[in-house]
């Protein structure tokens, strides 16, 4: 028995089990409800059902990407195209939280993002910038592009930059392509610094979540594919986490030096199948 | 065998840096043409080593004989011809993300199918296609060549982007660590030296770069001779540990070091 805030709660118990005491989820969302590609891209399936049956349930829901090619308006339009129930108030990607940051601290960013980011910053000053953000930017990450966000930072007194991010790569429908966690790295070798990381997986980011919910930690189970920033990243928060083998998964993620899975289901259907399968009892 | 002192057998072979060592910019150092001659004279192995990327071996040959120096092409060893070596060695086929002017060192080596990446310094390359065509590569296990890790370089317009954070970034996306093979890595030297028939104990290296030259010479068992030209600032053999085996004047004063007590 451990006492937690007054209460007696049950000996932590592992997953599925643990899906019994869960107050809410929370979802990653590529690689986990889509995989993108060519236009929308493509649902995976029995993804679009297990959201609707998480929404029928009594388990609070919400979505956390670190998706940066798109504005939130339009990549939830696009989620909605596809067939998923879903609205702006429950997603939470990082563009929002890093315009939260720079008005906190004053500070003026170069843009080294997607094109398609760009409107998300329509209100925010970037004359005369003193820090440089950089998102998933795919392949307006060219030598010049690159270049120029590295001249920035060389040429501060004291330079900051901000990754939307970290992750090494995603899948798309057309194989594996690198992600903005790489192109953090080389800045940061370039420019001998380290950067900061808004979206997963930093504790501040999965605590906002986790602070709309009103829910503790211990009381929510994160499901992403992601092992590192998705299932990690929520573990260290005091979260479940459980990786899906869909997305950017790879068998070598079952066998992961320092990640351990709280599980590992086929699919978000199969996890809410469990989950839900739990709460019956 | 004659040995010259305790443990280490007689010289075989000298390694002489070029920039900084036997000439600066378009000026040879005073003396060195007739101490190179000297030195030849001596029946050791010399070879010329220098960490560029952009300039093929022809290239710099021009430069040298221009300056009145007595070398072959075939004794120029750079850090692409490391590259080179390593790729033979393995019998890799490689995917060459280098200038176009280098690519005239890899002549010869099957480019068909490539199952390694060797990263130069290649602005052309580091976009976002070829990159992650490399890491595909490197993800189904293809080896990362890195020819050097240069942060950044000095261009007309200003600072660019060296090799090394693309090689930094490709390590982090596939959790694996680049061979690097420029100085001062231990591959450089043991490439420079592989066809000349000799171990690292018998081998010296002159260099104005205390840790490039120097420092990586004597990690790969080499001697070091550090030259007070070139890049060279007061209080640079300080900065490496264990100290160079003799600190000189210049490139000349290193040979006349090399005639007296090495042979």
């Amino acid at each position: 028995m451990r006492m937690r805030s007054g209460h007696f709660v049950m000996a932590d118990e592992g997953w599925p089990g643990c899906a019994k005491s869960l107050k809410g989820v929370i979802l990653d969302m590529c690689g986990v409800l889509y995989d993108s590609g060519e236009g929308d891209g493509v649902a995976i399936p029995g993804s679009i059902e297990a959201v609707r049956r998480l929404k029928e349930s009594d388990l609070q829901l919400r979505f956390c990407t670190n998706e940066t090619q798109a504005t939130r308006e339009k990549f939830v339009a696009k989620l909605q195209r596809l067939g998923f129930d879903i609205s702006a108030s429950e997603v939470f990607p990082p563009a929002p939280a890093a315009i939260a940051v720079l008005k906190d601290r004053s500070l003026r960013p170069h843009l080294l993002v997607h094109d398609g980011l760009l409107p998300e910053f329509d209100g925010v000053d970037k004359t005369n910038p003193n820090c440089v953000i950089i998102g998933d930017a795919a392949e307006y990450f060219s030598y010049q592009n690159l270049n120029e966000a590295f001249r920035v930072l060389i040429g501060l007194e004291k330079p900051v930059l901000f990754s939307l991010g970290q992750g090494k790569y995603y899948k798309e429908t057309d194989g594996l392509k690198l992600d903005v966690g790489v192109y953090m790295k080389a800045l940061e070798y370039a420019c001998d610094l380290k950067a900061e990381v808004i979206g997963k997986p930093s504790p501040t980011f999965f605590q906002s979540v986790l602070n709309d919910m009103g829910l503790q930690s211990h009381e929510a189970l994160m499901i992403g594919d992601d092992l590192l920033n998705d299932v990690g990243g929520a573990q260290h928060c005091g979260m479940k986490g459980v990786q899906v083998r869909t997305g950017k998964y790879r068998p070598s993620d079952e066998r992961h030096p320092t990640v351990m899975a709280d599980g590992t289901v086929d699919n978000l259907a199969q996890a809410v199948e469990l989950i839900l399968n739990q709460r019956r009892r | 065998m004659a040995f010259s002192m305790a443990g280490r057998r007689a010289l075989k072979a000298v390694l002489i840096d070029l920039s900084g060592t036997l000439h600066v910019e378009d000026m040879a150092v005073p003396g060195a043409q007739e101490a190179l001659n000297r030195l030849r004279q001596a029946s050791v192995a010399v070879k010329f080593v220098t960490n560029t990327t952009k300039e093929s071996k022809r290239n710099l040959l021009e430069r040298l004989q221009h300056l009145n120096f007595d070398l072959q092409e075939n004794e120029i060893f750079t850090s692409l011809s490391a590259a080179r070596s390593l790729l033979e060695q393995k019998q890799h086929r490689p995917l060459l993300l280098v200038e176009d002017s280098a690519l005239e060192d890899f002549t010869g080596i099957d480019t068909s199918e490539p199952n390694a990446v060797v990263i130069g310094l290649a602005p052309d390359h580091f976009n976002y296609q070829t990159l992650n065509k490399a890491f595909r590569m490197i993800v189904d296990g293809a080896p990362l060549i890195a020819i050097h890790k240069a942060r950044y370089y000095r261009r007309k317009d200003g600072l660019a982007l060296g090799p090394g954070p693309f090689v930094t970034g490709l390590e982090y996306a596939t959790d694996c660590r680049a061979t690097v093979v420029g100085k001062p890595e231990k591959t450089f030297f043991a490439q420079a030296l592989s066809d000349l028939g000799c171990s690292p104990s018998e081998a010296v290296m002159i260099g104005d770069d205390a840790r490039d030259d120097v420092g990586g010479a004597q990690n790969a068992g080499m001697l070091g001779i550090l030259v007070r030209t070139g890049k060279y600032r007061e209080g640079d053999e300080n900065k490496i540990s264990p100290p160079p085996h003799l600190t000189c004047d210049s490139f000349p004063d290193a040979v006349e070091h090399i005639l007296q007590n090495l042979l």
